[in-house]
């Protein structure tokens, strides 16, 4: 079994939706179809299952064009999940999952048998929903409701499912129920197409990605090989930071901002942090206007990360040594070009007490220092003491005290004038 | 725990059929049993008063019914066969018309509040009988030409109606409904201004738009017989569409129906079988609306059952509420209807809100 789409257009009058795609679908697949809002992404999981009639090229399951199949056997090759099902009406989910066996009827009279009956059931097992037999549909809740409605889909007994947004109401513990299900029925063979709008949910379950922009399809592939940065810029207009998930090593993709809120001035702030202290300082520079750089930073800190992310210049040590002479000098000389410097509230131990004397440094060249959250100093000193001697050495002689990253916002504007 | 899933366990198709075996030869037995009160019912007894000294005894009823015509019985044989069955039969075929149709109707349009005379056939029959009254013929022309235009006038408003609601083959529900009501709305005020003018004629057609079944008889029966049996049974055979249908058109696709073939069909059959009951007995009201929401308390909401449980349910119910109105004085039986269906209507609605249903 595998699907080829080709050269599909589709147009609700003269309006085009879909714009000669081609893809192709092979049997186990777990594809997702992403895109903006408009993009196309629900009509061409309409033409996939025939509810809508392209206009150019069509769909083959097989090397059979789907729009020469009869109802009853598109109802046996593709069963479809909706974004969410009505509710003003008491059937109960027993009677819900049965409805996936009109496909399989014989005739218009024919009831129910006994091979609809052990359907549904195994249906209702696989889903997890047997619990719910008697009860009324309407009265599941939502994550409930949806899992009656694949079950039903099961019970059609399809090659393929589709689905349109199938979390899309639901809160999380639905969402993850949902995918987890996606995940362990495509593991048992089922191929599955999902609408989709999450993307960190759509990497971390699916394995293929198709990207839809403006009715055409602009990327397939892997969720690694389709959300580059460059990709969700051009398709999402939105800056993102592409990572692994922790968990799952999926690709998780972190939103910056559409666009910048202030113009760029290019003020330059040095940022001396590590261990993920600097990260929403650099990004709430950047999203006010300023130029930061940072240092001195360990390759593969989080903040080194960041930095990289955002394209922040960074003076850099190799991973988990100490801070070396030539790096604290390259740390002054950015300290020197800057027009103040923030020490954020990093742990201080021997490997990055010299960004403290950098700070000092910093004070005797006449730049403004601003240090956050000095009052946590002893706490996150690992020196014997050295380090908060030298934080209260900064505070006394004259550098400011911040407490947040809104509070170095307001008092950087104040002292830079901006 | 255990407990429920056991009950789980055994067989819900099994436990399903039985419940609605049940609930269908309960309300079989409940409509024989209505049928015969009825005809003993009325003026001139078993139940009931004497007519003008005149008195039939349950033996002598009982006697007619089974064929058996006692001597000096022509009275009673009159008043049984030529008055009251036709009238129970009538009223039988017309409830039963309007409550499957609602049915249908209901589930094309996903709507709980739409009835039979959604699509504009109610308001297309009154045009056509108010032109009727207008014309001012005789009596004897105006018993075929009433109900004659009044279909004529059911069916070309349907159509209309249709026609608006429709774009490219495809019929799009909500702007269906919306016609339906903006044509009705026209029309209420044709038939009005029709009234207005039409003078002395006005008694006779405000009977007929109130819905009366007085004047039944065994012609109106034949005619509209075969519909009403055509389409009710239409209906019965397309349930499992229906029922799907209420899943919204894209599911039922899926599951293998056609939607835009069912709501054609729905339509022209809701239509026809109602245009032809409107035509002769007018505007009973309520029917269509109630039965089909008071049988899906009873037997769910399955139209594989619940329309030949509508289906009798509306028979019984017009059966029941015209023997009241012809108990009394001779009321339209549209007033009873109305009168008895609007507050247990509310009612329902109250009990689902209390009950923290749904809308």
């Amino acid at each position: 079994m595998r699907i080829d789409i080709k050269g599909l257009s589709f147009a609700f009058g003269t309006t085009k939706v879909l714009k000669d795609i081609s893809l192709s679908i092979e049997k186990g697949e777990f594809l997702a179809l992403m895109g903006p809002n408009g993009s196309g992404k629900t009509t061409l999981l309409r033409c996939l299952m025939n509810y809508l009639t392209p206009e150019q090229g069509g769909v083959l399951v097989d090397a059979k064009p789907v729009h020469t199949m009869t109802d009853k056997e598109i109802a046996q090759l593709f069963a479809v999940v909706p974004q969410t099902s009505p509710t003003d009406f008491s059937f109960t989910a027993y009677e819900m999952v049965m409805m996936g066996r009109i496909p399989h009827a014989r005739s218009r009279l024919s009831s129910e048998n006994e091979s609809d009956v052990s359907a549904v059931r195994e249906a209702m097992k696989r889903t997890g929903t047997l619990e719910f037999t008697d009860r009324e549909f309407a009265g599941l809740s939502g994550g409930e409701r949806q899992r009656v409605i694949i079950a039903r889909a099961l019970a059609q007994d399809p090659e393929i499912l589709l689905l349109d947004e199938p979390t899309v109401y639901l809160d999380i513990t639905g969402q993850l129920e949902i995918m987890d299900l996606l995940r362990n029925l495509n593991g048992s063979g089922l191929t599955i197409i999902a609408v989709m709008h999450d993307i960190n949910l759509a990497s971390r379950y699916c394995g293929k990605i198709a990207l839809l922009h403006d009715g055409r399809l602009e990327s397939h592939g892997t969720p690694q090989e389709v959300f580059t940065p460059e990709n969700i810029m051009r398709i999402y207009d939105v800056e993102v930071i592409v990572r692994r998930d922790p968990l799952t090593h999926s690709v998780s993709v972190i939103p910056r901002a559409t666009s910048l809120i202030v113009p760029a001035h290019g003020t330059r702030v040095h940022v001396l942090c590590g261990g993920g202290s600097g990260g929403p300082l650099l990004s709430g520079l950047v999203d006010a206007g300023y130029a930061p750089s940072a240092g001195v930073v360990n390759v593969l800190d989080s903040d080194f990360e960041l930095a990289k992310d955002l394209h922040i210049p960074v003076v850099t040590e190799i991973p988990f040594a100490q801070v070396s002479d030539d790096a604290h000098l390259e740390n002054l000389k950015r300290i020197v070009e800057s027009d103040a410097v923030v020490v954020s509230e990093f742990p201080v131990g021997p490997g990055n007490l010299k960004n403290l004397e950098a700070a000092v440094a910093a004070l005797g060249k006449g730049k403004p220092v601003f240090v956050m959250n000095a009052e946590t100093a002893e706490k996150r000193d690992f020196v014997g003491g050295k380090a908060k001697q030298l934080i209260d050495d900064l505070i006394s002689r004259g550098a400011v005290k911040v407490n947040d990253k809104q509070d170095l916002m307001t008092k950087l504007a104040e002292r830079l004038g901006r | 725990m255990t407990e429920r899933k056991n009950r789980g366990e055994d067989n819900p198709r099994a436990r399903i059929r039985r419940k609605r075996a049940i609930a269908i030869i309960a309300i079989i037995l409940a409509l024989a049993a209505i049928v015969f009160i009825c005809i003993f019912a009325g003026y001139g007894g078993p139940i009931g008063p004497s007519d003008q000294g005149r008195y039939i005894t349950f033996q002598t009823a009982v006697d007619i019914l089974l064929g058996k015509n006692p001597p000096n019985s022509d009275y009673a044989v009159r008043i049984i066969w030529d008055v009251r069955m036709p009238r129970v039969a009538m009223a039988a075929f017309v409830g039963a018309a309007l409550a499957a149709a609602g049915t249908a109707m209901q589930a094309v349009f996903r709507n709980s509040m739409a009835d039979p005379f959604i699509i504009g056939v109610s308001s297309g029959a009154a045009v056509g009988a108010a032109a009727v009254s207008l014309m001012g013929v005789g009596a004897t022309i105006s018993l075929i030409a009433q109900p004659s235009l009044a279909f004529i006038g059911a069916v070309v408003t349907v159509f209309a109606v249709y026609k608006l609601g429709t774009a490219k083959g495809k019929v799009y529900v909500d702007t269906l409904l919306l016609s339906g009501v903006a044509v009705a709305a026209f029309l209420g005020a044709l038939v009005s201004l029709m009234l207005y003018i039409s003078g002395q004629n006005y008694y006779k057609l405000g009977y007929w738009l109130m819905g009366s079944l007085t004047l039944s008889s065994w012609l109106w029966v034949g005619v509209i017989v075969l519909p009403v049996i055509l389409g009710t049974v239409i209906i019965f055979l397309y349930g499992r569409e229906l029922n799907v249908l209420l899943l919204g058109e894209e599911t039922a696709h899926n599951l293998g129906a056609n939607p835009e073939f069912l709501k054609k069909i729905m339509l022209a059959v809701a239509a026809i079988m109602t245009g032809v009951a409107v035509a002769f007995v007018g505007i009973i009201g309520f029917v269509g609306l109630m039965i089909p929401h008071m049988m899906r308390l009873v037997v769910g909401p399955d139209h594989r059952v619940l329309v030949p449980a509508a289906t009798l349910g509306g028979a019984m119910f017009l059966i029941a509420t015209d023997t009241l109105s012809r108990s009394f004085i001779e009321l339209p039986v549209g007033i009873i209807t109305a009168m008895l269906g609007g507050p247990f209507f509310l009612f329902l609605l109250r009990q689902r809100r209390i009950r923290g249903g749904r809308q």
